[in-house]
């Protein structure tokens, strides 16, 4: 039986890998400003969801919310018009989260799991719950990845120094 | 066609007399059944009110053919002849005929329902039919009931339905008479199921009690009455379920095994049951995913799941971080582009923002309590700390990305960074002793939670303490 999830994390891999490689070539990291750290940052933390909702392809609700948000994203980035429009998203977040009581019940929750997944706000709470098990499974494969990645680098650094 | 029923059950009238008296007795009820049979056609004027009638007949039949079924083995196969013969009879006129007079036809040769004095049986043959008759009367009553209830008067599944539980009951009740309760059980419990099923299934549960004892013989007329009682309960199925809720309320059976509230056919009490199924069954999953998965309470669950989604997007953005070629490119990022970071997470939102060391008070009071309790724990014993740190869900970094960072943030004056979620679940907790911060102890430990992880920031290396 062929385990989708391997085969899930070997396409994340290779995916996530070449965009690294990528970017590296555009820009040798050995520069430490500050800003240009971010930047990289940024694409990077990009790249691996962007590979990661790739690998998905289109099967998930959540990774075509993703993959439309890059989408939209790339084009409307030359004013970072997005960017302001997350920052008032969070201050939003930060009032909900104040008024947040138990006496809701599952409602407050849901809202909350649909903020964090993506594409969550049109789904009914049982394809969201649906999309959450494969997001997380997703997110998983991705940390691993990742951290598979920086544990062989720090060898190789500690090998190379 | 009266006298040919007549003949079938002549036949088996002898068999009949040994049983016991509660017992038909066909002979004289098949009397009953051709003078009444007459009076009860003229008798109802509605439509209804015939396809009642007609369904009433079934009650009858049904006793008396599976108390002949149920007694003596060796009757058993007389019996399959009348059974067939009666069942093949309806089969080929009721081909022209509409449903309602078929199911008529088919119950033609029963025992009529006593409406009231109309159709009183003749006096010599109480005494015999006093058995028989007293069921009569009960379904009589139950019908009667179910009438000026006014529940479904109109439609026939519903009566039917209905029928087919009274009949069930006073087939249990005959069963158990009889000493046979396996088949009145069964019945019975075929009669509730198909309660709950609905249409078809009741008409499948009648022709399952006639099937019961007989051959295939039957067969034909099963399928055949199916089809036809498919295409009559479509007809009447809207109504149907509806009004077959509310006959079961009203009647009060004696020993009758009633259809359970909890199967109600409603239609948006079913759809209703079957998304709850559906978001159990995918909590079910998400425990499976999430660690920590004890929690029996749904909120809490679900406040576990979405700690650790949070926790998770965490994870990604700081393991991107420290992407960035090794240790000595984190440590700016860690002071600048990690106080977003952490920033955002402490709010809850997963955004990045530009702005840099942006703080709220509240969380820096949060995780500088933290940061000495650890720091408490960590002078006093080193496995109590982290067991501490475990407690609440942090590990620690190999001891390269600690004081790489550490050594980092001495050159910048950095303030405490601290971050602690207070729903213990995702924690990133930074706690950054420049040089010039006297007071904290200086211990750089960079934590993210290890729960899926294998431990691997703990692999890494033992826990970096380092004092000034």
């Amino acid at each position: 039986v062929k385990n989708p999830s391997s085969s899930l994390k070997s396409r994340f891999i290779t995916r996530f890998l070449g965009a690294l490689t990528k970017i590296n070539a555009e820009d040798p990291i050995s520069s430490p400003s500050p800003t240009r750290i971010l930047q990289l940052y940024r694409r990077i933390k990009v790249a691996s969801n962007k590979s990661m909702a790739y690998s998905v392809r289109s099967r998930r609700i959540w990774s075509r919310a993703m993959l439309s948000r890059f989408r939209s994203r790339r084009s409307a980035f030359s004013g970072r018009r997005s960017s302001v429009k997350t920052t008032n998203c969070t201050t939003i977040n930060v009032t909900i989260n104040e008024n947040k009581t138990a006496k809701g019940g599952l409602d407050m929750q849901t809202d909350e799991l649909r903020e964090l997944v993506p594409g969550g706000e049109a789904m009914d709470v049982c394809n969201l719950l649906d999309e959450t098990a494969h997001y997380i499974k997703c997110l998983t494969t991705q940390v691993q990845v990742m951290r598979k990645i920086v544990d062989f680098c720090h060898i190789s650094k500690k090998s190379s120094m | 066609m009266h006298t040919e029923l007549l003949s079938i059950f002549s036949k088996s009238k002898p068999q009949s007399r040994k049983k016991k008296k509660e017992k038909l007795v066909p002979s004289s009820s098949i009397s009953f059944i051709i003078k009444s049979k007459k009076t009860l056609i003229m008798q109802p004027c509605s439509r209804e009110m015939q396809a009642m009638n007609s369904l009433l007949n079934p009650t009858q039949q049904i006793p008396l053919q599976d108390l002949q079924i149920n007694g003596n083995s060796h009757h058993h196969q007389q019996i399959h002849v009348p059974s067939s013969s009666q069942f093949q009879y309806p089969t080929p006129t009721s081909t022209t005929h509409h449903d309602d007079s078929f199911l008529e036809q088919i119950l033609s040769s029963t025992t009529s329902f006593p409406w009231s004095d109309e159709t009183g049986p003749p006096n010599p043959e109480d005494n015999n039919n006093a058995g028989f008759n007293y069921d009569e009367m009960v379904l009589a009553s139950k019908l009667r009931q179910h009438q000026i209830n006014g529940g479904a008067a109109g439609n026939p599944f519903s009566a039917m339905k209905m029928m087919l539980m009274m009949q069930q009951q006073q087939q249990q009740q005959q069963m158990m008479l009889a000493g046979r309760p396996t088949v009145a059980s069964a019945a019975a419990g075929g009669g509730i199921t198909t309660n709950h099923q609905g249409g078809e299934g009741s008409m499948q549960a009648l022709y399952n009690v006639f099937g019961d004892g007989s051959l295939h013989g039957t067969m034909q007329a099963k399928s055949f009455v199916g089809a036809n009682s498919a295409t009559e309960m479509t007809q009447s199925q809207g109504s149907g379920p509806t009004a077959g809720e509310a006959v079961t309320a009203p009647e009060k059976p004696k020993q009758r095994v009633r259809a359970r509230r909890g199967q109600a056919t409603d239609p948006h009490s079913i759809a209703e049951r079957l998304r709850r199924v559906r978001i159990a069954e995918r909590m079910k999953a998400l425990q499976e995913l999430v660690p920590n998965a004890n929690k029996t309470d749904k909120a809490s669950m679900l406040d576990e799941i979405i700690d650790y989604v949070k926790f998770l997007q965490l994870q990604v953005k700081v393991l991107s971080m420290s992407r960035l070629g090794g240790a000595a490119a984190v440590a700016p990022l860690v002071s600048e582009g990690g106080g977003d970071c952490i920033q955002t997470s402490a709010n809850g939102g997963s955004h990045p923002r530009n702005s840099n060391g942006d703080q709220t008070p509240s969380a820096n009071d949060r995780l500088t309590m933290t940061e000495h309790q650890v720091a408490k724990l960590m002078e006093e014993d080193m496995g109590s700390a982290m067991q501490y740190l475990q407690e609440k869900g942090l590990c620690l970094m190999p001891i390269s990305l600690a004081t790489a960072i550490s050594t980092a943030t001495s050159r910048s004056r950095n303030p405490m960074m601290n971050h602690e979620n207070p729903t213990n679940g995702s924690h990133l907790l930074i706690q950054s002793s420049g040089g010039d911060g006297p007071s904290s102890p200086s211990m750089s430990v960079l934590t993210v939670q290890s729960a899926t992880m294998g431990n691997g920031g703990l692999e890494g290396g033992a826990a970096s303490v380092s004092k000034p």
